[in-house]
C-alpha cells in the first residue's frame, strides 16, 4: 500500500477519470439497484477505471448527496442485509444528458485525431 | 486462521477512521460503514477464506489515505455556508423609514454595519435626512404663521408639479435609499468577502 507520484500516462488517465467516473457509476446502476461490492467490481473490471475499489464509495456518497442516486437495504441470500444504491429519476436525467453530450464530444474529439491520418 | 484476518480488517478499518478525522461525522461514519460492508461482502467471496485472500482484498480496496483524499475531494468543499439573516441591517433599514426618531435610530445602525461602503451609508444617511429638512421645513411654515396652511383648502389643483415633488420628497427619498441599501446588501453577500 504505496503512495504513488503519477507519472505522465496515470495523470493523463486521471484527468480523464475525473470527469467520467460517476457517469459510468450512473451507467451501471441504470438498468437495476446494485450493492457496494458488485458495483466496485464491475467497475474494475472496466480497464483503467479504477485502481484503488475504495476510492468509490466516496463518489457514491457525493452522488447520494447530489440526490442522483438512493440507497436502500435488501436481503441477501448469504449474510446480513445490503445496502443496494439505485438510480433516481434525477440520476437518470444526468446520465441521458452525459451520454448525448458524450457522443457528441467524442466524435469532435476522433475526427481531430484522425484528421493526421487522411490528408 | 479467522482471528488473524479479522485483525487485519480492523486494523484497516481503525486507519480508515484516523485518516477520515477531518470529515463531518456523519459523512466519516457513513464512508466507513459502506467499506466495512464491502470488505464483509468480499470475505463472502473468499472459499476458503485466507489471511493472504483478505490482505489481498484490502489491497484491492486501496490504502486509507487514498480513500481519505478522495473523500476530502469530494465532499472537502464545503457547501456554501447559510448566509445568516443579517439583523442589524434589516432593523437599520426599516428604521430608516420611520421619521425622526427612526431615522436617528437607523442611521447609527448602518454605520454600526460593516457590509456597507462609506459610499453607500452616506447615500442612506442623506437619503433619510430629507425627514429633517421636511420637519425643519414644516417647523419654518408654522412659525411664518398658518394663513397658508390653515385658510382655504390646499387641493391637489392648486398645487404646482413642483411643489408635489416637494412634498412628496421628504417620504419618498428615505424608502428609495433604504431600497438602495437593500439592493447593495444583496449584491455584496455575493462577493468572496464572507469567506472566513
Amino acid at each position: 500500500m504505496r503512495r504513488m507520484v503519477p507519472g505522465k500516462r496515470e495523470s493523463l488517465i486521471i484527468q480523464m477519470r475525473r470527469g467520467t467516473l460517476e457517469y459510468c457509476v450512473l451507467a451501471l446502476l441504470r438498468d437495476q439497484p446494485r450493492y457496494g461490492f458488485d458495483l466496485v467490481r464491475s467497475l474494475a473490471q472496466a480497464d483503467g477505471l479504477v485502481t484503488s475499489e475504495g476510492t468509490i464509495y466516496p463518489l457514491l456518497g457525493r452522488l447520494r448527496r447530489d440526490g442522483l442516486v438512493t440507497t436502500a437495504w435488501h436481503e441477501s441470500p448469504s449474510g446480513p442485509p445490503r445496502r443496494y444504491y439505485q438510480l433516481t429519476a434525477e440520476g437518470g436525467r444526468a446520465l441521458a444528458l452525459f451520454t448525448t453530450e458524450w457522443d457528441r464530444f467524442t466524435d469532435a474529439v476522433d475526427r481531430l485525431l484522425r484528421q493526421g491520418d487522411n490528408p | 486462521m479467522t482471528t488473524e484476518a479479522d485483525a487485519l480488517v480492523l486494523r484497516y478499518l481503525q486507519d480508515l477512521e484516523s485518516q477520515l478525522g477531518d470529515l463531518p461525522a456523519n459523512r466519516r461514519q457513513e464512508l466507513l460503514d459502506e467499506v466495512a460492508e464491502h470488505i464483509t461482502a468480499a470475505r463472502a467471496t473468499l472459499d476458503p477464506e485466507t489471511e493472504a485472500g483478505v490482505r489481498s482484498l484490502l489491497e484491492r480496496l486501496g490504502d486509507p489515505a487514498d480513500i481519505a483524499a478522495e473523500a476530502r475531494d469530494r465532499f472537502g468543499v464545503p457547501a456554501e455556508p447559510a448566509r445568516p439573516t443579517p439583523w442589524l441591517e434589516v432593523i437599520a433599514l426599516v428604521a430608516l423609514v420611520i421619521p425622526f426618531l427612526g431615522w436617528v435610530v437607523g442611521v447609527v445602525l448602518v454605520w454600526l454595519s460593516r457590509l456597507w461602503t462609506t459610499r453607500d451609508k452616506l447615500i442612506g444617511t442623506l437619503g433619510g435626512m430629507s425627514w429633517l429638512v421636511a420637519g425643519l421645513g414644516t417647523l419654518s411654515m408654522s412659525a411664518q404663521g398658518s394663513t397658508a396652511v390653515g385658510s382655504g383648502p390646499l387641493g391637489p389643483t392648486e398645487m404646482s408639479l413642483v411643489e408635489v415633488v416637494l412634498f412628496l420628497a421628504p417620504f419618498l427619498l428615505p424608502v428609495v435609499a433604504a431600497i438602495y441599501l437593500g439592493f447593495r446588501l444583496r449584491a455584496h453577500g455575493h462577493t468572496p468577502q464572507a469567506v472566513r
